[in-house]
C-alpha cells in the first residue's frame, strides 16, 4: 500500500516536472532544473556502486566525460541525439568495463584509488589528444531549443531512477548490499561478489555515460577535457554523501542541496563555495556519514523515544 | 592492590559485564574461571584498559584507572600478557623482550630485567636473534610473559595462557607462573583450563554470562558440586 | 638518451621523497592521505613567499619543515584521528575521502589566494649545471637528489636506533600490544603523521624551483603514490629504487613517445601494477 502510494507521488511529480517548460517561462529556472536533473543522474549511478555496494569511485568523470564525448562526436555527425545518447552511455559502459573489471579485483581498498587514476589518465589524454574546443555548427545553433534539453535531462534521470531502484529492489541489489557490509562474510554464503560487483560497475558506468550525453546536447561549446575534469567525480560523491550513502532518495537530497548551495554561493562569494564544498565534505565523511537521511531517521528515533518516555 | 567495584561494560548498545566486583591482595594469585563467552576476558581487558566501561570503578594501590589508555596503566604498574600472545611477528625475540621494557622507568633497569628473563626462560636466550614469529607456541607463550616482566611491575595480568598449547607445556608454564607468584608478583589469571588453575592459584572468581557468580578459595572451590559439574564434566557424588 | 636519463633519475628522487610521506602514514596507520600533493605545493608557496624576502630556497627548508609539521599535527588531530577506530578497509577508503575533501579545499583556497599562475623560484644558481662524462647534471637536481638520500638514511636511524622509532615500528605491527608495552599509541601516530608532512618540505622546495601552480598537487601525489605501490605498500626502504625506477621509465617513455605523455606513462605504469600485482612489486610492509 505504501509503495503504491509512492509510486502515485512519483508519477504526479514526473508529470509536474514534464509539463513544467509550458508552464514556466524563464530559462534560468528551467536551466537550474536541467542541472538538477544532471546531478542526480551522475550522483544516483554513482550511489548505485560506491553507495549500495560500497564500492567507492573517484573516477566517475572519466564516464561522464566518456559519455559526453562519445555523445558529442556522434550527434555533431548527424546521429540523431537519443541515439547517440544511448551509444554514449554504451561506450560509458565499455570503458567501465575495460577498466573497471580488473579493479575490482583488487583488495577493495585499492579501488578508489585506481579510479582516480584513470579519471586522471583519462583528464589528461583527452587534453593532449582534443585540446581544442568543440562548438556547435551553424545550424545546430539555429534548431537549439532548451525545452528538447530539458526533456532529454528528465528522460535520462527518470530512467536513472527506475533502474537504479529495480535494482536496488531485486535480489541483485540484496547481493549488493551484502557485498557492502561484509564482502568477506557475503563470498561466504555463496554470493559471486565479483559477478554483482561488475554488474553494478556496468550499470553505473552505463547510466552516468547518459548523464554525460545530457551535457552533450546541454552545451553550446566547451573544451572536450572540461567534462573530464575530476570535479565531475567530487560532484557525484559530494551529493550523495549529503544526502545519504545507499538510499534512493539520498541523491535526490544531495543533488538539490549541492545545486541550491551552488547557486548561492556561486554568485554571493565566488571560487570560495568550491572551498566550502570540501570542507562539509570533510565534516560530513567524519561526522554524518549518513547524510541528511540518517540525521532525519535520528530525529524521527529521538521523537519517537521521547514520546514513548511519556510525560 | 587491585579493587574492581561493580564494574558494567558495554559493547555498543550490549551488555556485557554486570555489576563485576573483585579484588587481588599484594602476592596473591587470584583466577577468573569460567567458561567461553563469559565474559572473562572483557574484564581483563577493560581492567589492562584495552576497552571502555560505563559505570563503575577500577583502582590499583588507591589509583583510579578508569579508562585510562594501555599505556597509562602499564605505566601505573599493571603488566599484561594478551591473549594469543601478540608478539610483535616481524621483531626478534630480543627485540620483543625489549619492547617490554619500554616504559621509561623500565628502561633504566632493563639489563636485569633480560637477565632475570633469560634466567625464568633459558631457552630465550638461544632463540633471541631469530623472528619472534617462527617460535613455536610454547616458546612465544614464555616470550610474551618474558616481556611483560621486562617492566618490572609488581601486577601481572594473564589472557588464557593455556590456549594453543600442548598439556605439557600448560603445566610448564604453570609452574613457572607459580614460581613468579611466589617472588612476589600478584597475578589475576583468566583461564578456561579449571582444574590446573585452581590447583594453583590461591583464590578464584567465577564467572557466567557476564556475571560473578561465585568466589572463594581455590582448593575449596575446585570441590565444589557445582564447579564439579559445570566445569569439570563430572555428576556430583 | 643519456641526458634524459640524467633528468628522469634525478626526477625518480624527488618522487622517492613524495613517496617517503605517503608510505610512512600508509605503513603506520594505513591512511592514504589525498591531500599530501596540495600540501606540498602549500610548503612551495611558503618558500616562494620566504624566497622574495630574500631567503635562500635551501636556507627555507627548515622553516617550513616546521610549519608544515604543526599543520600536519593539526590536520592529524581535527580529521585523521578520528577514523582509526575503523577497520582497515573503511579506514583506507574513508582516508581517502577525507583527503579528496581537503585537496578540494586546499587547492581552491591556494587559487583564491595565489590564481592559477605558474610560479618558481629562481634563485642565481638555477641554471648552474655540471659536467659529468659528458652529461649535463644541474647544481639544483644533484642538492636534491643528495637531499633524498640523506633523508632516507636519517629516517631509517630513526626508526631502527631511537625508541621513538621501535615504538613506531612496534604500533604499525599491533598497535595493541604496542600499548600493552607502554607506547602511548594516539601519540605515536599524531608524531608519525605530523612527521609526514613535515617531509613534505624537501620536495616542496624542490618543486618550487621547478615549477609550480595552486593546482598541480595532485600530479605529485600521482607520482608518489605509483612509488608506493611501485615499492609494496608501506614498505620505505624500497621506495628509493621504487622512484629512481619510475624516473627512469618516463625518460624512456619521453624518449620514445615525446614529453606530452610523461604524466600519462606514471600512471599507466601505477594501473598496470595494481592490476597485475596487487601486493606491489615487492609485497613488503614496514621492515624492523
Amino acid at each position: 500500500m505504501k509503495d503504491l502510494r509512492k509510486i502515485g507521488m512519483a508519477v504526479c511529480l514526473i508529470g509536474l516536472l514534464a509539463l513544467l517548460p509550458f508552464a514556466i517561462r524563464s530559462e534560468y529556472l528551467i536551466n537550474l532544473l536541467l542541472m538538477f536533473f544532471l546531478y542526480f543522474t551522475i550522483a544516483q549511478s554513482w550511489n548505485l556502486l560506491g553507495g549500495f555496494t560500497g564500492q567507492v569511485s573517484l573516477g566517475h568523470s572519466a564516464f561522464f566525460g566518456m559519455g559526453d564525448l562519445i555523445t558529442r562526436l556522434l550527434w555533431i555527425g548527424k546521429v540523431p541525439i537519443l541515439l547517440a545518447s544511448f551509444a554514449g552511455g554504451v561506450s560509458s559502459m565499455l570503458l567501465a568495463g575495460i577498466v573497471g573489471i580488473p579493479f575490482l579485483r583488487m583488495k577493495r581498498a585499492y579501488f578508489p584509488i585506481g579510479t582516480l587514476a584513470l579519471a586522471v589518465i583519462a583528464q589528461i589524454t583527452i587534453g593532449n589528444i582534443l585540446p581544442l574546443p568543440t562548438y556547435l555548427p551553424g545550424e545546430y545553433m539555429r534548431e537549439y531549443r532548451l525545452f528538447s534539453r530539458y526533456y532529454l535531462a528528465l528522460s535520462v534521470a527518470i530512467v536513472t531512477l527506475l533502474v537504479v531502484w529495480r535494482t536496488v529492489s531485486s535480489r541483485t541489489g540484496l547481493a549488493l548490499i551484502a557485498i557492502r557490509n561484509d564482502e568477506a562474510a557475503a563470498e561466504a554464503m555463496g554470493i559471486k561478489t565479483y559477478k554483482y560487483k561488475v554488474k553494478a560497475l556496468l550499470i553505473s558506468g552505463f547510466l552516468t555515460g547518459l548523464g554525460g550525453s545530457v551535457f552533450a546536447y546541454h552545451q553550446v561549446s566547451y573544451y572536450h577535457e572540461a567534462s573530464f575534469n575530476l570535479s565531475w567525480s567530487f560532484l557525484p560523491t559530494l551529493a550523495t554523501f549529503i544526502g545519504g550513502l545507499g538510499t534512493i532518495i539520498g541523491p535526490i537530497l544531495g543533488s538539490a542541496c549541492f545545486l541550491a548551495l551552488n547557486e548561492l554561493f556561486a554568485i554571493t562569494l565566488g571560487q570560495i563555495h568550491l572551498v566550502i564544498f570540501g570542507f562539509s565534505f570533510v565534516l560530513i565523511v567524519l561526522f554524518l556519514p549518513g547524510g541528511l537521511m540518517s540525521l532525519s531517521k535520528q530525529i524521527k528515533f529521538a521523537l519517537k523515544t521521547r514520546l514513548l518516555k511519556g510525560p | 592492590m587491585l579493587k574492581v567495584e561493580h564494574l558494567d561494560v558495554l559493547y555498543g548498545d550490549l551488555q556485557v559485564l554486570w555489576d563485576i566486583s573483585l579484588e587481588v591482595n599484594e602476592g596473591e594469585f587470584v583466577a577468573l574461571i569460567g567458561s567461553n563467552g563469559a565474559g572473562k576476558s572483557t574484564l581483563i581487558r577493560a581492567i589492562a584498559g584495552l576497552l571502555k566501561f560505563e559505570s563503575g570503578a577500577i583502582t590499583y594501590n588507591g589509583i583510579l584507572l578508569n579508562n585510562r589508555s594501555p599505556h597509562n596503566v602499564v605505566e601505573l604498574g599493571i603488566s599484561m600478557v594478551p591473549e594469543g600472545r601478540r608478539l610483535f611477528p616481524k621483531m626478534t625475540v630480543l627485540k620483543n623482550l625489549e619492547m617490554g621494557a619500554f616504559v621509561k622507568k623500565a628502561r633504566i633497569t632493563r639489563f636485569e630485567a633480560l637477565n632475570q628473563v633469560y634466567a625464568t626462560f633459558p631457552i630465550l636466550k638461544e632463540r633471541a636473534q631469530q623472528p619472534a614469529g617462527l617460535l613455536s607456541g610454547g616458546e612465544q607463550q614464555m616470550v610474551a610473559i618474558g616481556r611483560a616482566l621486562m617492566a618490572q611491575n609488581k601486577f601481572l595480568l594473564l589472557d588464557e595462557m593455556s590456549l594453543g598449547l600442548s598439556p605439557l607445556m600448560v603445566k610448564n608454564i604453570f609452574d613457572i607462573i607459580s614460581r613468579i607468584n611466589k617472588n612476589g608478583i600478584s597475578i589475576l589469571i583468566v583461564e578456561q583450563n579449571v582444574p590446573l588453575t585452581l590447583r594453583t592459584a590461591n583464590r578464584a572468581y567465577l564467572i557466567e554470562s557476564g556475571r560473578i557468580v561465585g568466589q572463594g578459595d581455590a582448593k575449596i572451590l575446585l570441590k565444589s558440586p557445582h564447579v564439579k559439574e559445570a566445569y569439570l564434566g563430572m555428576n556430583p557424588v | 638518451m643519456g641526458q634524459t636519463l640524467v633528468y628522469g633519475i634525478l626526477n625518480g628522487t624527488v618522487y622517492a621523497m613524495i613517496a617517503l610521506g605517503i608510505a610512512l602514514v600508509f605503513g603506520i596507520m594505513k591512511y592514504l592521505n589525498l591531500a599530501y600533493g596540495s600540501l606540498i605545493i602549500i610548503g612551495a608557496y611558503g618558500s616562494l613567499f620566504l624566497f622574495r624576502m630574500g631567503v635562500d630556497p635551501f636556507a627555507s627548508i627548515p622553516v617550513i619543515l616546521v610549519t608544515l609539521f604543526l599543520g600536519g599535527a593539526i590536520l592529524y588531530k581535527l580529521f585523521f584521528s578520528r577514523l582509526i577506530e575503523f577497520p582497515e578497509g573503511e579506514k583506507i577508503k574513508n582516508s581517502l575521502l577525507i583527503g579528496f575533501g581537503l585537496m578540494n579545499v586546499f587547492d581552491n583556497l591556494a587559487f583564491i589566494i595565489w590564481t592559477g599562475n605558474e610560479r618558481s623560484l629562481t634563485p642565481s644558481y638555477s641554471g648552474v649545471t655540471f659536467e659529468i662524462l659528458g652529461l649535463r647534471v644541474p647544481l639544483i637536481g644533484l642538492i636534491g637528489g643528495l637531499l633524498a638520500f640523506f633523508l632516507i638514511s636519517i629516517l631509517h636511524l630513526l626508526l631502527s636506533r631511537t625508541y621513538f622509532g621501535t615504538s613506531v615500528m612496534a604500533v604499525s605491527q599491533d598497535h595493541e600490544a604496542a600499548g600493552l608495552m607502554g607506547v602511548n599509541v594516539n601519540r605515536t601516530y599524531l608524531i608519525s603523521f605530523a612527521i609526514s608532512v613535515g617531509l613534505a618540505s624537501i620536495p616542496s622546495v624542490l618543486i618550487g624551483l621547478q615549477s609550480f601552480s595552486a593546482t598541480s598537487g595532485m600530479q605529485w601525489f600521482n607520482k608518489g603514490i605509483v612509488v608506493v605501490m611501485l615499492s609494496g605498500m608501506g614498505n620505505i626502504y624500497a621506495v628509493f629504487p621504487a622512484g629512481l625506477f619510475l624516473g627512469i621509465i618516463e625518460a624512456l617513455s619521453i624518449f620514445l613517445f615525446g614529453a606530452t605523455y610523461r604524466e600519462v606513462t606514471g600512471l599507466v605504469v601505477f594501473v598496470l601494477v595494481l592490476i597485475l600485482f596487487p601486493r606491489g612489486l615487492l609485497g613488503k610492509r614496514v621492515e624492523s
